[in-house]
């Protein structure tokens, strides 16, 4: 009985503390004033394995076909490039200030070391979850409500070349005849 | 009839001056569709069983094409023959 009565106590403080939280307005939600190393931590943990969870199932399929370059990255390019860069540019408007940053796509994964992706298929298919679902509260749109899996899967196989292309080869595959 | 002829005119007047502000309408030229710029592309270390490049190929192969259509009065073969004049003089010298 002293157990009950010590959790529903826990339990009113922490509703209370929250709701003080909540409605003092002390919590800045200001993009240009950054988090807390340890709250970054936490949403990125949690953001991460969400998305590995979500897309584990995901069946990638093959992504080798050259037409799939035209299309994702045309698409890529109208939709994308604002927010995620490309080769010869470094920042933008959004890239600078959206917070979370949108990544820059246009440069190797292995340079920024929270992510762990590890092997080719599993990142294509967690590119795959998240150009279709979005990030909630970040800048990331769902994509999958206006655009069918096989132009997001399209878009997908684009962004695993961008890193290694050169801004030429970029305007090519890009530009819209 | 005298009236309705002056409406009629004032009417397609008023329209086409109107298309013709809208066609102006800078917010059209913001983002301007791009054309390949084909003659970027690095032939010299290009591994055609590569999707990018194959890719590549594909676009400007295209637009080659679609340029072509584009321009029925423009004259290739004409071009070629000044092409060849020149080399020849060339080697005449
Ligand atoms: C308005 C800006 C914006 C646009 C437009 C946008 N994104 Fe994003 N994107 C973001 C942000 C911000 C994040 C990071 C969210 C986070 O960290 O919580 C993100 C994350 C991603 C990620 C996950 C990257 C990683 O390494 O975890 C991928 C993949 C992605 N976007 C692809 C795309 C594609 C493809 C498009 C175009 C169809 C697109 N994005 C358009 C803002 C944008």
């Amino acid at each position: 009985m002293k157990i009950v009565k010590l959790i529903l106590l826990l339990a009113v403080l922490g509703i209370g503390g929250g709701a003080t939280v909540m409605y003092s307005g002390i919590i800045n939600v200001a993009a240009d004033e950054p988090h807390s190393d340890l709250v970054y931590w936490l949403l990125a943990e949690t953001r991460e394995n969400s998305i590995k969870i979500a897309a584990q199932n995901i069946e990638v399929p093959d992504l080798s076909d050259p037409e799939l370059l035209l299309t994702g990255g045309a698409d890529y390019e109208f939709m994308c490039a604002t927010c995620h860069l490309k080769p010869g540019q470094s920042e933008s408007d959004m890239s600078l200030g959206l917070y979370p940053a949108p990544p820059n796509l246009a440069v190797s994964n292995d340079n920024h070391k929270d992510h762990e992706h590890g092997d080719a298929k599993q990142a294509a298919g967690q590119s795959f979850w998240v150009i279709k679902h979005g990030i909630k509260a970040s800048g990331m749109p769902a994509w999958g409500k206006t655009h069918d899996d096989q132009r997001i899967w399209a878009m997908v196989a684009f962004i695993k070349r961008l890193p290694k292309l050169t801004p030429e080869q970029y305007q090519i595959l890009t530009a819209i005849d | 009839m005298k009236t309705l002829t002056k409406i009629a005119l004032a009417m397609i007047s008023t329209l086409t001056l109107s298309l013709a502000a809208n066609a102006h309408d800078p917010s059209m030229h913001v983002k301007k569709a791009k054309k390949a710029n084909c003659s970027k592309m690095d032939h010299s270390n290009m591994d055609m069983n590569d999707p990018v490049a194959i890719a590549m190929m594909k676009k400007c192969m295209k637009q080659a094409e679609a340029d072509k259509k584009a321009m029925p009065g423009m004259a290739h073969s004409k071009m070629k023959k000044a092409e060849k004049k020149d080399a020849h003089n060339e080697h005449d010298h």
